[in-house]
Protein backbone atom coordinates (compact mmCIF):
# COMPACT_ATOMS: atom_id res chain seq x y z
CA UNK A 1 0.00 0.00 0.00
CA UNK A 2 1.47 3.12 -0.68
CA UNK A 3 1.14 6.47 1.68
CA UNK A 4 1.03 8.83 -1.05
CA UNK A 5 -1.33 7.34 -3.74
CA UNK A 6 -2.32 10.60 -4.85
CA UNK A 7 0.62 12.43 -6.03
CA UNK A 8 1.86 8.98 -7.59
CA UNK A 9 -1.13 9.09 -9.82
CA UNK A 10 -0.48 12.33 -10.81
CA UNK A 11 3.23 11.88 -11.21
CA UNK A 12 2.35 8.89 -13.81
CA UNK A 13 -0.18 11.42 -15.57
CA UNK A 14 2.32 13.63 -16.12
CA UNK A 15 4.69 11.35 -17.95
CA UNK A 16 2.10 10.01 -20.19
CA UNK A 17 0.92 12.78 -21.04
CA UNK A 18 4.18 14.19 -22.23
CA UNK A 19 5.26 10.95 -23.85
CA UNK A 20 1.91 10.27 -25.64
CA UNK A 21 2.85 13.12 -27.93
CA UNK A 22 3.91 11.11 -31.08
CA UNK A 23 7.25 12.17 -32.75
CA UNK A 24 7.56 12.52 -36.37
CA UNK A 25 9.68 12.05 -38.82
CA UNK A 26 10.03 14.96 -41.67
CA UNK A 27 11.91 14.79 -44.60
CA UNK A 28 12.74 17.87 -46.26
CA UNK A 29 13.34 18.88 -49.91
CA UNK A 30 16.84 18.96 -51.68
CA UNK A 31 17.57 19.51 -55.20
CA UNK A 32 19.92 16.91 -56.00
CA UNK A 33 17.37 13.56 -54.70
CA UNK A 34 15.53 11.80 -57.49
CA UNK A 35 11.63 11.69 -57.45
CA UNK A 36 12.32 8.31 -58.50
CA UNK A 37 14.47 7.76 -55.88
CA UNK A 38 12.65 9.76 -52.86
CA UNK A 39 9.66 7.40 -54.25
CA UNK A 40 11.38 4.23 -54.37
CA UNK A 41 12.47 4.85 -50.92
CA UNK A 42 8.90 5.61 -49.21
CA UNK A 43 7.64 2.59 -50.90
CA UNK A 44 10.46 0.31 -49.89
CA UNK A 45 11.38 0.84 -46.34
CA UNK A 46 7.93 2.24 -45.03
CA UNK A 47 5.84 -0.53 -47.23
CA UNK A 48 3.84 2.55 -48.57
CA UNK A 49 1.76 1.95 -51.94
CA UNK A 50 2.57 3.31 -54.66
CA UNK A 51 -0.09 6.32 -54.85
CA UNK A 52 1.37 6.40 -51.09
CA UNK A 53 4.51 7.21 -51.51
CA UNK A 54 4.26 9.64 -55.11
CA UNK A 55 1.41 11.92 -52.77
CA UNK A 56 4.25 12.30 -49.59
CA UNK A 57 7.33 12.43 -52.57
CA UNK A 58 5.40 15.63 -53.97
CA UNK A 59 4.42 17.13 -51.15
CA UNK A 60 8.18 17.13 -50.47
CA UNK A 61 9.36 18.61 -53.55
CA UNK A 62 6.03 21.04 -53.63
CA UNK A 63 5.69 21.85 -50.09
CA UNK A 64 8.96 22.08 -49.11
CA UNK A 65 8.83 18.76 -46.58
CA UNK A 66 6.30 16.23 -45.34
CA UNK A 67 5.91 14.55 -42.48
CA UNK A 68 6.52 10.68 -43.46
CA UNK A 69 6.32 8.53 -40.18
CA UNK A 70 4.94 8.81 -36.55
CA UNK A 71 5.47 7.04 -33.80
CA UNK A 72 7.45 6.86 -30.86
CA UNK A 73 10.58 8.96 -30.51
CA UNK A 74 13.21 5.19 -30.99
CA UNK A 75 11.04 4.43 -33.64
CA UNK A 76 11.55 7.89 -35.35
CA UNK A 77 15.26 8.00 -34.40
CA UNK A 78 15.35 4.52 -36.74
CA UNK A 79 13.45 6.14 -39.28
CA UNK A 80 15.65 9.22 -39.43
CA UNK A 81 18.64 7.07 -39.31
CA UNK A 82 17.62 4.74 -42.45
CA UNK A 83 16.88 8.37 -44.31
CA UNK A 84 20.39 9.65 -43.85
CA UNK A 85 21.76 6.82 -44.66
CA UNK A 86 19.73 6.39 -48.16
CA UNK A 87 20.80 10.35 -48.48
CA UNK A 88 17.02 12.02 -47.68
CA UNK A 89 17.51 14.83 -45.65
CA UNK A 90 15.39 14.21 -42.51
CA UNK A 91 14.53 15.57 -39.51
CA UNK A 92 12.58 13.94 -36.05
CA UNK A 93 10.11 16.07 -33.82
CA UNK A 94 7.70 15.70 -31.21
CA UNK A 95 4.26 16.66 -32.66
CA UNK A 96 3.37 20.14 -30.94
CA UNK A 97 0.57 20.10 -28.03
CA UNK A 98 -3.05 20.50 -29.26
CA UNK B 1 28.04 5.41 -71.43
CA UNK B 2 24.96 3.31 -71.75
CA UNK B 3 22.18 3.13 -68.52
CA UNK B 4 21.00 0.50 -66.60
CA UNK B 5 18.54 -1.77 -68.31
CA UNK B 6 17.25 -5.24 -66.78
CA UNK B 7 18.99 -8.08 -68.55
CA UNK B 8 17.72 -11.59 -66.90
CA UNK B 9 16.89 -10.90 -64.04
CA UNK B 10 20.05 -8.58 -63.30
CA UNK B 11 20.62 -4.94 -63.87
CA UNK B 12 22.99 -4.32 -66.36
CA UNK B 13 24.62 -0.83 -67.74
CA UNK B 14 28.16 -0.35 -69.68
CA UNK B 15 30.59 2.10 -68.98
CA UNK B 16 33.99 2.88 -70.85
CA UNK B 17 37.27 2.51 -69.04
CA UNK B 18 37.56 6.43 -68.67
CA UNK B 19 34.25 6.76 -67.47
CA UNK B 20 34.92 3.88 -64.65
CA UNK B 21 37.96 5.65 -63.99
CA UNK B 22 36.45 9.03 -63.34
CA UNK B 23 33.64 7.46 -61.70
CA UNK B 24 35.90 5.27 -59.35
CA UNK B 25 37.63 8.50 -58.60
CA UNK B 26 34.57 10.42 -57.17
CA UNK B 27 33.49 7.59 -55.57
CA UNK B 28 36.87 7.21 -53.68
CA UNK B 29 36.64 10.97 -52.92
CA UNK B 30 33.27 10.80 -51.48
CA UNK B 31 34.54 7.54 -49.12
CA UNK B 32 37.58 9.98 -48.25
CA UNK B 33 35.34 13.12 -47.08
CA UNK B 34 33.84 10.10 -44.78
CA UNK B 35 37.10 9.17 -43.61
CA UNK B 36 38.51 5.98 -45.40
CA UNK B 37 40.73 5.84 -48.05
CA UNK B 38 39.61 2.98 -50.68
CA UNK B 39 42.83 2.24 -51.99
CA UNK B 40 44.87 0.86 -49.16
CA UNK B 41 44.25 -2.25 -47.52
CA UNK B 42 43.72 -1.84 -43.54
CA UNK B 43 45.65 -4.90 -41.46
CA UNK B 44 42.81 -7.64 -40.96
CA UNK B 45 43.19 -6.82 -36.80
CA UNK B 46 43.32 -3.22 -36.67
CA UNK B 47 39.54 -2.22 -37.58
CA UNK B 48 37.72 -3.92 -34.89
CA UNK B 49 39.90 -2.72 -32.43
CA UNK B 50 39.59 0.95 -33.83
CA UNK B 51 36.10 0.92 -34.10
CA UNK B 52 36.10 0.19 -30.58
CA UNK B 53 37.12 3.21 -29.49
CA UNK B 54 34.79 4.97 -31.98
CA UNK B 55 32.06 5.41 -29.52
CA UNK B 56 32.33 8.45 -27.18
CA UNK B 57 30.70 10.04 -24.52
CA UNK B 58 31.77 12.86 -25.92
CA UNK B 59 29.84 15.59 -27.90
CA UNK B 60 30.61 15.37 -32.00
CA UNK B 61 30.15 18.69 -34.04
CA UNK B 62 28.44 18.62 -36.86
CA UNK B 63 31.18 18.69 -40.05
CA UNK B 64 31.97 21.87 -41.08
CA UNK B 65 32.10 20.98 -44.50
CA UNK B 66 29.11 21.47 -46.45
CA UNK B 67 28.92 18.27 -48.17
CA UNK B 68 30.56 15.93 -45.03
CA UNK B 69 27.29 17.90 -43.68
CA UNK B 70 24.90 16.92 -46.03
CA UNK B 71 25.83 13.08 -46.02
CA UNK B 72 25.79 13.34 -42.29
CA UNK B 73 22.97 15.89 -41.70
CA UNK B 74 21.69 17.12 -38.23
CA UNK B 75 18.62 15.16 -37.06
CA UNK B 76 16.87 17.64 -34.80
CA UNK B 77 16.05 21.37 -35.28
CA UNK B 78 16.76 21.06 -31.44
CA UNK B 79 20.76 20.87 -30.65
CA UNK B 80 20.33 18.92 -27.86
CA UNK B 81 19.02 16.08 -29.71
CA UNK B 82 20.90 16.37 -32.70
CA UNK B 83 23.83 16.11 -31.05
CA UNK B 84 22.31 12.85 -28.79
CA UNK B 85 21.94 11.70 -32.25
CA UNK B 86 24.63 11.81 -34.21
CA UNK B 87 26.98 10.38 -30.91
CA UNK B 88 24.80 7.41 -31.07
CA UNK B 89 24.68 6.82 -34.81
CA UNK B 90 27.11 8.77 -36.69
CA UNK B 91 30.35 6.62 -36.82
CA UNK B 92 27.45 3.75 -38.02
CA UNK B 93 26.31 5.93 -40.66
CA UNK B 94 29.86 6.41 -41.86
CA UNK B 95 30.81 3.12 -41.91
CA UNK B 96 27.60 2.22 -43.74
CA UNK B 97 27.75 4.90 -46.24
CA UNK B 98 32.02 3.94 -46.91
CA UNK B 99 30.76 0.41 -47.07
CA UNK B 100 28.28 1.22 -50.13
CA UNK B 101 30.92 3.33 -51.82
CA UNK B 102 33.77 0.66 -51.81
CA UNK B 103 31.40 -1.92 -53.27
CA UNK B 104 30.48 0.83 -56.15
CA UNK B 105 34.27 1.56 -56.15
CA UNK B 106 35.42 -2.56 -56.62
CA UNK B 107 32.44 -2.74 -59.29
CA UNK B 108 33.88 0.04 -61.20
CA UNK B 109 37.65 -1.28 -61.37
CA UNK B 110 36.74 -4.36 -62.53
CA UNK B 111 37.64 -5.16 -66.01
CA UNK B 112 34.96 -4.91 -68.96
CA UNK B 113 32.46 -2.67 -70.31
CA UNK B 114 29.69 -4.00 -68.81
CA UNK B 115 28.80 -2.99 -64.61
CA UNK B 116 26.35 -5.83 -63.67
CA UNK B 117 24.15 -5.40 -60.55
CA UNK B 118 22.21 -8.07 -58.94
CA UNK B 119 18.74 -6.35 -57.92
CA UNK B 120 19.31 -7.11 -54.16
CA UNK B 121 22.10 -5.01 -54.25
CA UNK B 122 20.29 -2.17 -56.64
CA UNK B 123 19.77 -0.20 -53.27
CA UNK B 124 23.27 0.20 -52.22
CA UNK B 125 24.25 1.16 -55.69
CA UNK B 126 21.31 3.96 -56.00
CA UNK B 127 22.04 5.23 -52.33
CA UNK B 128 25.82 4.91 -52.90
CA UNK B 129 25.19 7.41 -56.37
CA UNK B 130 22.98 9.67 -54.36
CA UNK B 131 25.88 9.99 -51.86
CA UNK B 132 28.44 11.36 -54.79
CA UNK B 133 25.87 13.16 -56.24
CA UNK B 134 25.20 14.76 -52.82
CA UNK B 135 28.59 15.73 -52.99
CA UNK B 136 29.13 17.15 -55.78
CA UNK B 137 26.56 18.80 -55.96
CA UNK B 138 27.45 21.03 -52.98
CA UNK B 139 30.68 21.45 -54.96
CA UNK B 140 28.87 23.13 -57.60
CA UNK B 141 26.47 25.30 -54.98
CA UNK B 142 22.99 23.47 -55.86
CA UNK B 143 20.99 24.89 -53.29
CA UNK B 144 17.72 25.18 -55.19
CA UNK B 145 16.01 23.43 -57.61
CA UNK B 146 16.46 26.27 -59.37
CA UNK B 147 20.17 26.10 -58.89
CA UNK B 148 20.12 22.31 -60.57
CA UNK B 149 18.40 23.70 -63.54
CA UNK B 150 20.67 26.40 -64.11
CA UNK B 151 23.58 23.76 -64.21
CA UNK B 152 21.72 21.59 -66.34
CA UNK B 153 21.12 24.14 -68.53
CA UNK B 154 24.75 25.67 -68.73
CA UNK B 155 25.84 22.26 -69.55
CA UNK B 156 23.56 21.46 -72.32
CA UNK B 157 23.77 25.51 -73.98
CA UNK B 158 25.94 25.24 -76.81
CA UNK B 159 29.05 27.44 -76.50
CA UNK B 160 29.48 30.68 -78.70
CA UNK B 161 33.17 32.13 -79.70
CA UNK B 162 33.99 34.34 -77.02
CA UNK B 163 32.15 32.57 -73.85
CA UNK B 164 33.89 32.34 -70.69
CA UNK B 165 33.96 28.87 -69.31
CA UNK B 166 34.99 27.87 -66.35
CA UNK B 167 36.65 24.35 -67.14
CA UNK B 168 36.85 22.63 -63.76
CA UNK B 169 32.77 23.51 -63.44
CA UNK B 170 32.13 22.71 -66.46
CA UNK B 171 33.92 18.95 -66.20
CA UNK B 172 31.85 18.68 -62.50
CA UNK B 173 28.32 19.65 -64.00
CA UNK B 174 29.06 17.50 -67.04
CA UNK B 175 30.16 14.77 -64.62
CA UNK B 176 27.27 15.31 -62.31
CA UNK B 177 24.50 15.06 -65.08
CA UNK B 178 25.86 11.64 -66.02
CA UNK B 179 25.87 10.61 -62.52
CA UNK B 180 22.22 11.90 -62.83
CA UNK B 181 21.37 9.78 -65.83
CA UNK B 182 22.54 6.89 -64.37
CA UNK B 183 20.99 6.81 -61.43
CA UNK B 184 17.81 7.21 -63.32
CA UNK B 185 18.23 4.72 -65.27
CA UNK B 186 18.75 2.50 -62.35
CA UNK B 187 15.83 3.90 -60.11
CA UNK B 188 13.48 3.23 -64.00
CA UNK B 189 14.30 -0.47 -63.66
CA UNK B 190 14.02 -0.91 -60.01
CA UNK B 191 10.68 0.96 -59.74
CA UNK B 192 9.40 -1.65 -62.75
CA UNK B 193 10.75 -4.48 -60.52
CA UNK B 194 8.50 -3.62 -57.56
Amino acid sequence: MSALPDVEQQEQTEVVVETDRPWVTVVWNDPVNLMSYVSYVFQTYFGYDEAKASQLMLQVHHEGRAAVSTGARETMEVDVQAMHSYGLWATMQQESAG
Amino acid sequence: MKGFARKRGRYVAHLDRTERTILSRVVADTALLLGTRLDIELPAAEPDSLASLDWSADEIAEPTDPALARLLPAASEDDGIAGEFRRLTESDLRAAKVDRLRMVWGALLAPGERLEVAPEMAMDWAAALTDVRLVIAERLDIQTDDDAEAVYEAATRRRRPGDEVDEVRSALASLYMALTWLQESLLTVMLRAL
